[in-house]
């Protein structure tokens, strides 16, 4: 089956500055001036993963497993350190509700701004907007500046727009956690809408409930390698027993900070 | 074997591809235009004058030097009045200044969205480049009661006022993409920019006409691609012959300077959002 989504060694290294107390090594203050001691933390290693259409997939792991990063790198908002994806589709990102709504704009008008920014035309918003309006719930309100909207108004019309997007493959970032549990109801239903019109979804979430739900396989990601790969029930439980052995050990978070190593391009 | 719609790698100048770059650019229009629009609307909410401003900030200027270069010194201006003269060259300098500034701004004071949206960020400087072209046409509208006022009828040399314009722009893009890319690592950048500014409008003929720039220092001083394209701009809507000399040193410049300046920023853009 051809896969949408193809994953290739990929890694992603930051440069994170060094605490303070930690002993620097001693150079000239003119270097110190020019950069700050940094060093290499990898959120993702040589991650091998193929997505084939359709699939819905689930992503689990403890916060800083490198689940934000990959969703990162897969819409494209920040590149690889190495290796490689390959997308065949569409792709749109559900990262953050209200992304790029401007509080003194109207509902409406932020509609506009937040679809293109989600990479919607604007004829195609035109086309959607009633239904865009019906999914937030925010009836007359749509023509009111949204600094005027409460907080649950102004996070289900973000969310609105976003799942208006039609894209072939759909990033979705934690969302399934905002409003209340009759607006997630409605979320949930919208993923498994566009799950039948065979999108393929990639899903981060912490609410395992879910994701067991939905999901169609489910990868358990940790510090940045994957740790478990298959069925949602099995991987799920594996990462319950994983969370409990290391709330009883203490964690290791240096094993990351490592030498870059000596040749990570793929390009022979 | 299907061809991936999209193949993201590591960026490095040997992977920067300028064509695939102003192709997604282009499959991006409407972001554009809604973000242009979205820049000219919210600055003028809950503004009384709205864009009444775009022409009262070159005019209270204009009035303030009229004052000191006709009253307590003289100033040549090209033979036509110096309020005119003045109000021209503030126009080209006003409009290169703003879009370079809030250029350079635009990707720090964006750091929310360009974490968690993916879109070409050179559309971002983009836009306060063509807000800023808005302004201008406003601000245009005011030198035509200007020169309706002194009689200053166009002439064939006014066509010469798209090429002056065109440089112009480029040049303002090229400033602003480059700045932009270095802000994000070294605010420094948007500190010292007023500061810049302030010495270019000095060294560029905006209170001065190019023509009182004594002829020995002339090599030097159209280097500065904003002399030949301020002046050009001026002496065009003013219905004189442009410098085409000056100005096509201009557009040489910055025919190169754009490029780069693309190249350069989509090399940076990639770990923007790593850094902001």
């Amino acid at each position: 089956m051809q896969p949408d989504v193809e994953i290739d060694r990929l890694s992603k290294r930051y440069l994170v500055a060094t605490p303070r107390h930690a002993p620097a090594a001693p150079r000239s203050w003119l270097r110190r001036f020019g950069r700050r001691d940094r060093r290499p933390f990898w959120a993702l290693r040589d991650l091998n993963l193929a997505v084939p259409r359709g699939e819905t997939l689930g992503i689990v792991g403890s916060n800083g497993a490198g689940k934000s990063t990959l969703l990162k790198l897969l819409s494209g908002i920040t590149a690889p350190t190495s290796g490689e994806i390959r997308l065949y589709g569409r792709v749109a990102a559900l990262i953050e509700v209200g992304s790029g709504f401007h509080p003194e704009l109207t509902g409406r008008e932020n509609v506009y701004l937040s679809g293109s920014i989600l990479g919607m035309r604007r004829a195609e918003i035109a086309t959607k907007l009633e239904k865009i309006v019906g999914f937030a719930e925010v009836g007359d309100f749509i023509d009111t500046p949204v600094k005027w909207y409460s907080s649950g108004m102004y996070v289900r019309l973000g969310f609105a727009v976003a799942a208006h997007l039609e894209p072939e493959i759909l990033l979705v970032d934690e969302v399934l956690s905002v409003g209340d549990e009759r607006f997630q109801g409605r979320c949930l239903r919208r993923v498994g809408e566009l799950r039948q019109a065979g999108t393929t979804i990639i899903i981060i979430s912490h609410d395992l409930a879910s994701i067991e739900r939905v999901c169609d396989r489910v990868v358990l990601l940790e510090r940045g390698r994957i740790a478990a790969d298959g069925d949602p029930a099995p991987v799920i439980a594996e990462y319950r027993r994983r969370l409990i052995a290391a709330a009883a050990a203490p964690s290791d978070e240096d094993a990351r900070f490592a030498p870059e190593p000596v040749d990570c391009s793929l390009h022979v | 074997m299907a061809i991936p719609v999209r193949v993201i790698r590591p960026v490095s100048w040997t992977t920067v591809r300028p064509g695939e770059a102003l192709a997604r650019l282009a499959d991006h229009g409407d972001l554009f235009r809604t973000l242009t629009l979205h820049r000219l609307s919210v600055r003028y909410k809950q503004s009384l004058l709205g864009p009444a401003w775009a022409v009262l900030q070159p005019l209270a200027l204009m009035a303030i030097f009229t004052v000191v270069f006709t009253r307590l010194v003289r100033m040549p201006s090209d033979g036509v009045p110096y309020g005119v003269f003045a109000y021209a060259g503030l126009l080209a300098w006003t409009f290169f200044s703003t879009a370079s500034t809030n250029g350079t701004t635009s990707l720090v004071s964006h750091a929310q969205l360009v974490t968690k949206v993916y879109f070409p960020r050179e559309i971002l400087p983009a836009t306060y480049v063509a807000a800023a072209l808005v302004d201008l046409a406003i601000a245009l509208a005011g030198l035509l009661v200007l020169l309706l006022w002194f009689r200053i009828p166009p002439t064939m040399n006014t066509l010469a006022l798209a090429p002056a314009l065109l440089v112009l722009a480029m040049l303002g893009t090229a400033c602003a993409l480059v700045l932009a890319a270095f802000q994000v690592h070294v605010r420094d950048i948007g500190a010292a920019l007023p500061l810049v500014l302030q010495v270019g409008m000095f060294v560029s003929p905006v209170l001065y006409p190019l023509s009182a720039v004594p002829a020995r220092w002339y090599g030097w001083y159209i280097l500065n691609p904003l002399a030949g394209a301020v002046d050009g701009f001026r002496r065009a809507t003013l219905g004189l012959r442009p410098d085409f000399w000056a100005l096509g040193v201009s557009a040489l410049i910055a025919a190169i300077a754009l490029p780069l300046a693309y190249l350069l920023f989509k090399r940076t853009e990639a770990t923007v959002a790593d850094v902001v």
